[in-house]
């Protein structure tokens, strides 16, 4: 039986500690895990409480992030709670056991600390990493500070672990914006913790003798389909779950958490799409310029990145009666694309009344600076694009890069 | 651990098959041979998990399994990974009392291919056995990727001819000598290591016992005879694996914790590398004058690699 | 033969399963080996199994054969070196003793016939349209050891 581990009612963490308690709280069965920078000191802080008794479960340090994920599969094939973490590079060489473990219908729970990806190489935070997972078929969170990133572990397990989803499920922090700012964070008690989060109820479990099970079998050309459209309704289904678990932890902490976070959208006239530790920096911008000049900026915030909020980016563009531009802050290089968010929010926004004008900023990549005077800057620019009654800049930009403007695509205007 | 009796063959063939028919590997495919006798070995469950490869795309094709105890498949590298995962969440269980039976006996035991195991999964398996997981990977060796077609993967001996190391007018086939995976295995200081072959099923079933009944990651490379790559028919199967162990090309022999050397079958009659050659189609286009070099150079390494192994043996170091 | 009771070996071809839409294909592409609860199986004969349809013991690769292996019991020594090798789970041994093949299983690989030791041989390759009673009418009879 583990030790107790005392916690005050509020402590100062920083993102890694944060999650590395929830995992704790949660009682994983099994952690397989390889350290990267900058989620390094989950793994580490996780082994401390190995190290120190507060751990009943199994802690494997295996050769590779692959193996890692791969070690997670077959834990959870074997019928228990199963977590790990990983970044960047770490997460590229996870990608092969991610969509094994989504199409497995395996509830673990990785913790992701997003950081740029290589060449060049780069540790700091960016989210090339949570944009490489999107169409891996795991649900995917994304924590914006400390707090979240000791909350939303434990809403992770309950959700993946759900009998209706059955699906894996990535948290995401920023790297050191998030995981190495130490924050005012509280915890809940151990057993509250562990109460939320739940019994692990296996589902095919290997360790089931009576009821031998095949795990990973081949399927082709006349089975292959069903199985991923299966897969996929599980996870566009999983969204009243995520829902009703994200309102039973508001009902235990007070913390509410949405699949789409707004802040003063009610009467925006424009918008910024933004996600992670820019959030916070996005909304005080928005404070300011509605203070110094009055202009009504509203910010999206996705939470939930995958299954993607369609449903509530569409009504928080429809809510807004006077919303005329919308900005989408991608971090991570496009690859020859509009951004991500830019894609998907246009995808919302086409079904809506108002069809916003919408661009689309590149912004942050390897962890260049997002400071709350660029945030006004481009807040403004979607202004002159609200009175123009047209985008009057290439629809995708680059902020915060030196040398000449960079931006690409523009409206045709005859 | 509840081992069967391999006293003679009557007494072992009173055991239950858990492996079934219907798979769809090649009929005479010597990969069933090992995989059923590794399972009548003991009575005790097993947690099995393979790689991709021949083994893996044949018994578990939806909506069908030809496995009677759990099994995983995740891919093609990760088998080991896989298993020593099951065998870390079966001791965590044990441990919270979370299992459905407690007390049931259970075995861990890896499958892989030669492709896997030599190439693309030696990180995942040298990894698991540094890790000291309880468990048994068994490589089911047929020299090649006999799945995708059979190109050459670092098992492939000298001289063989295979899709990606062909021999031609210009080439007598694969250039580079087989990675010596036993001795490889017996160096991460695992407490049972062999090479056995199926040809010599008593040997085999003793040497999956040992490695099922010891604590820790113990290794195993068996020989299959491959009739689809190896060129040969079907019928053929056993014969050619007996070319194989008494030719000594594929010597039987145990390694107990990185040293104790056990020879385990010493033929009476050592044949010719040239029987066990000529007995395959890989191997046809080194009967050719201007290839003949290779077959010397095959049976001197043999010779050196037998005189060695004995070396070993006496030695104990 | 008794084994043949309530058993549901070889009913299917390979592929002509019932193709199920994706509202009841199973979920994680899982698949049981047994209906229900099962003993080990270790300790239960085949026909003593619950058989799940996902087994590949419900289907049969008998379409895959050319040739047959017919057995003799007259001759057969019970050696079990079949049983050993066969590498489909074709050979049918109860207690010690050879009872027949599994044609449902069997893919005609011949592996059997080579191992087996008895003179003549109690397992031969026929033609798969041979009838079996007709192979073993003809069965060729003790050859003479040839001294070189």
């Amino acid at each position: 039986m583990a030790e107790k581990f005392e916690l005050n009612e509020v402590e100062v963490w920083d993102g890694n500690y944060a999650t590395s308690q929830a995992l704790r709280q949660a009682q994983v069965d099994v952690v397989a895990a390889y350290p990267i920078t900058p989620s390094t000191p989950i793994v580490e802080n996780y082994g401390s409480y190995v190290a120190n008794g507060f751990v009943d479960g199994e802690f494997v340090m295996v050769e590779s992030e692959h193996a890692a994920m791969s070690g997670c599969i077959g834990a959870a094939a074997a019928g228990g709670r199963v977590a790990t973490a990983t970044s960047s590079q770490g997460f590229a060489l996870m990608v092969e056991t991610l969509y094994q473990a989504s199409g497995m219908r395996l509830p673990i729970v990785l913790t992701v600390v997003n950081r740029a990806l290589a060449s060049p190489l780069n540790v700091r935070g960016d989210h090339s990493d949570m944009y490489l997972g999107r169409d891996s078929g795991w649900i995917q969170l994304d924590a914006f500070n400390s707090q979240e990133a000791y909350d939303l572990p434990l809403c992770a397990f309950k959700i993946g672990e759900d009998m209706s989803v059955r699906l894996p499920v990535m948290v995401h922090q920023d790297g050191f914006t998030t995981s190495h700012k130490a924050q005012n964070v509280y915890p809940l008690d151990n057993d509250v913790a562990y109460n939320f989060v739940g019994d692990y109820v296996p589902v095919d479990e290997m360790l089931d003798f009576t009821r031998p099970v095949t795990h990973g079998a081949q399927t082709e050309e006349d089975w292959h389909y069903e199985h991923k459209a299966k897969q996929h309704k599980a996870l566009m289904d999983s969204r009243p779950v995520i829902d009703r678990v994200l309102a039973e932890f508001k009902e235990l902490t007070g913390r509410e958490y949405k699949r789409v976070e707004t802040y003063m959208m009610e009467d925006a006239q424009i918008a910024l799409v933004i996600l992670g530790s820019s959030v916070e920096t996005a909304i005080l911008a928005a404070k300011q310029l509605r203070e110094e000049e009055g202009l009504k900026v509203g910010i999206i915030a996705p939470r939930c990145i995958r299954p993607f909020p369609y449903d509530l980016i569409r009504d928080a563009i429809d809510n807004s009666s006077n919303l005329k531009a919308i900005c989408c802050m991608d971090k991570s290089a496009p690859g020859g694309a509009m951004g991500m968010l830019f894609n998907e929010v246009s995808s919302a926004a086409y079904t809506t009344n108002t069809r916003p004008l919408i661009s689309n900023y590149i912004y942050g990549l390897g962890g260049r600076d997002f400071a709350i005077d660029e945030a006004k800057r481009i807040m403004k620019e979607q202004k002159a694009h609200a009175d123009a009654g047209h985008i009057t800049t290439n629809i995708q930009q680059f902020s915060g890069l030196r040398g000449p403007k960079l931006g690409f695509y523009e409206t045709r205007r005859s | 651990m509840a081992i069967t009796s391999v006293k003679n063959l009557k007494e072992f063939s009173t055991n239950n098959d858990r492996f079934e028919g219907a798979h769809l590997l090649c009929p005479g495919c010597a990969h069933s041979m090992i995989v059923r006798e590794l399972m009548n070995c003991t009575d005790d469950n097993l947690v099995i998990s393979s790689n991709t490869g021949c083994l893996e795309v044949s018994t578990a094709v939806y909506p069908y399994t030809s496995w009677d105890t759990s099994w995983i498949h995740i891919g093609f590298e990760n088998a080991a990974t896989a298993v020593t995962g099951a065998e870390a969440m079966y001791k965590a269980r044990k441990r919270k009392g979370t299992l459905k039976d407690p007390d049931a006996p259970v075995k861990f035991v890896a499958f892989g291919g030669d492709g896997s195991t030599y190439d693309i999964g030696f990180q995942w398996l040298s990894g698991a056995m540094e890790r000291g997981h309880d468990f048994t990977y068994i490589c089911l060796d047929n020299e090649n990727y006999a799945n995708t077609g059979g190109q050459r993967s670092s098992a492939t001996p000298i001289g063989a001819t295979t899709s990606t190391a062909q021999a031609g007018t210009h080439s007598y086939g694969k250039k580079e000598k087989k990675k010596d995976i036993v001795s490889i295995m017996a160096a991460h200081g695992s407490p049972y290591v062999a090479q056995l072959a199926p040809n010599k099923w008593k040997s085999m079933a003793k040497g999956f016992q040992k490695a099922l009944e010891t604590e820790g990651p113990c290794f195993i490379n068996t020989v299959s005879a491959c009739t689809t790559e190896w060129k040969f028919d079907p019928k053929d199967t056993i014969h050619v694996t007996d070319l194989a162990t008494d030719s000594l090309m594929f010597p039987i022999y145990e390694i107990i914790e990185g040293h104790e050397l056990n020879i385990l079958y010493r033929p009476k009659n050592i044949i010719s590398v040239e029987d066990y050659l000529g007995a395959q189609g890989r191997y046809k286009h080194l009967f050719k004058p201007q290839n003949r070099h290779v077959i010397e150079q095959i049976q001197k390494d043999i010779d050196d690699n037998w005189a060695r192994l004995q070396r070993r043996e006496e030695a104990r170091i | 033969m008794s084994l043949q009771g309530n058993d549901n070996r070889g009913i299917r071809e390979l592929g002509a399963e019932k193709k199920v839409g994706w509202d009841e294909v199973t979920q994680g592409v899982a698949l049981n080996s047994f209906v229900g609860e099962s003993e080990n199986s270790a300790f239960l004969k085949a026909e003593e199994r619950n058989y799940n349809d996902f087994n590949s013991y419900t289907a049969t690769v008998a379409s895959w054969r050319i040739i047959k292996p017919v057995y003799n019991r007259d001759i057969c020594i019970d050696c079990q070196n079949c049983w050993i090798w066969c590498p489909d789970t074709s050979i049918i041994s109860r207690d010690k003793q050879m009872l027949g093949i599994d044609y449902d299983h069997c893919k005609g690989c011949g592996v059997c016939v080579e191992v087996c030791p008895t003179n003549p041989k109690s397992l031969l390759m026929f033609s798969e349209a041979k009838d079996n009673n007709e192979a073993l009418a003809g069965w060729p009879v003790k050859e003479k050891k040839v001294k070189n």
